[in-house]
């Protein structure tokens, strides 16, 4: 038992490989899920009760299944229908990585919205009661007031559910994707050394998460430079 | 879903092995949460320092890498003491079951050590001073005092880490404990149905997840009932 470190060495560059597909599903499942969760906002506080509802029971159900079963029940599951099979999504949906993107998308756009309608509840009603006494129109004080507090609001929990979208990436690995976590899971197989591999691949994990909560306090402090902080 | 029939009762049995996880996995969190918590808020430097790489790593990583090198590492750990008994021993582990429950509590814990601390931080001062005044030791301090008003503070933060813990359940399947998502993939095998399987997973899912969000629910109105004001 003893810690290999050529093989670690060896093996690193290996992962590295795996990560340009980590970062596009973070990317690209990360901003369609954004403007998912945007839809989902507008629609849960249009204050109409057949835009509202179908999106309380979209977020319940997304929000109160494991990502793993949603995956499968995507990758593995559609495929049992004939009419998804005869539908346009068919060529996203044959590919492991369309179905991975599709399904994180889904999963992270449920979480967002909640988060995103916490920014905007959080935004004070006088400010908006302001705007309206200055003549705004109801989509005007939405936009110009209301969205910028809100964001601003949501930004903390929303950097949090980018690293948890980061993290779910590496499911992707179970639906046969060569993803950092596909590839580390390959190496084990074959050389048996899951101390080396994991743990080297959780540093690189590790440095992702660094990176993004970074950048992510990073917009914070420049979105709050107005706001001096009492401490 | 005629399909399901005759799978009742394998499914029956699988969510039962989901509340087994669940059950052990959350008494462990707690545990690991406390113990986190207690060191976070410690006098000692080494104490707050190990916490905080354990709070860290546990939480930037993804869970399926945690689980797959605690159930892996550890199999080759103990196949390598094994072997120098006897070297006839081909390959022994710690039971899916156990490594599992394990991995999966040790990553939410660390989301709990950080909400205990803030419970732990919010309990007011002069009560501890109060206990302290009346010559209770500080493991009765501890336990009469700290504990009682922390929990109330950490109990909605604490539900959605319950949340967290009966889906990461789903990920044990990987390592090919017999839980509901194992179940739906042998049934998979003889029927042909995986989206009625999956979706059978789902829905049991939900139903846990529901229970204990009503749950909480129910908890946090008892936690209130001094603070309810009379109408």
């Amino acid at each position: 038992m003893i810690f290999d470190i050529a093989l670690i060495i060896d093996s690193i560059p290996k992962m590295l490989m795996g990560i340009g597909l980590t970062l596009q599903l973070l990317f690209l499942s990360g901003a369609l899920g954004l403007a998912l969760a945007i839809i989902l906002l507008l629609m849960r506080i249009s204050g109409r009760w057949y835009l509202a509802v179908p999106t309380m029971v979209y977020i319940y159900v997304f929000r109160g299944t494991p990502i793993l079963v949603q995956i499968f029940i995507i990758y593995y599951g559609l495929p049992q229908l004939d009419f998804v099979r005869e539908s346009i999504f068919w060529p996203i949906l044959r590919e492991p990585f369309g179905c991975a993107i599709v399904a994180l998308t889904l999963n992270t756009g449920a979480y967002v919205s909640e988060i995103l309608r916490g920014g905007v509840l959080g935004v004070d009603r006088g400010l908006k009661e302001a705007g309206a006494a200055l003549g705004l129109s109801a989509p005007h004080r939405f936009i110009y007031i209301t969205t910028p507090i809100a964001i601003r609001l949501a930004l903390p929990a929303y950097s949090n559910d980018v690293v948890s979208l980061m993290k779910s990436t590496a499911l992707a690995s179970t639906i046969t994707l060569l993803d950092m976590m596909g590839i580390a899971r390959t190496i084990v197989a074959e050389t048996y050394a899951p101390y080396e591999i994991f743990i080297s691949l959780m540093v690189i994990y590790l440095i992702l998460t660094w990176f993004i909560q970074r950048t992510f306090g990073w917009i914070e402090k420049r979105m709050s430079r107005h706001v001096k902080s009492e401490v | 879903m005629e399909a399901v029939t005759g799978w009742w009762n394998d499914f029956f049995w699988g969510s039962l092995v989901v509340v087994e996880l669940f059950v052990v996995a959350l008494i462990m969190t707690v545990l690991f949460g406390l113990i986190g918590a207690a060191a976070k808020l410690s006098k000692s430097r080494v104490a707050q320092w190990i916490a905080g790489g354990y709070t860290v790593v546990f939480r930037g990583t993804p869970e399926i890498l945690v689980l797959l090198l605690f159930y892996f590492g550890s199999a080759v750990t103990l196949t390598a003491i094994a072997q120098t008994y006897d070297p006839e021993i081909k390959f022994v582990d710690i039971p899916p079951f156990w490594a599992g429950s394990l991995a999966i509590a040790l990553i939410v814990g660390s989301y709990a050590t950080e909400t205990f601390r803030g419970a732990f931080l919010g309990v007011d001062p002069g009560q501890v001073e109060a206990a302290r005044a009346l010559g209770l030791s500080n493991f009765q301090t501890f336990v009469y005092v700290r504990i009682p008003a922390m929990w109330r503070l950490a109990l909605p933060p604490f539900g959605n880490h319950m949340l967290s813990l009966i889906k990461d359940t789903a990920l044990i399947a990987i390592i090919g404990l017999e839980e509901t998502l194992f179940v739906a993939e042998q049934a998979i095998g003889t029927t042909g149905k995986p989206f009625t399987m999956y979706i059978v997973v789902g829905a049991i899912y939900l139903g846990f997840s529901t229970i204990i969000t009503l749950s909480v629910m129910v908890l946090e109105k008892y936690a209130n009932r001094h603070l309810e004001v009379a109408r």
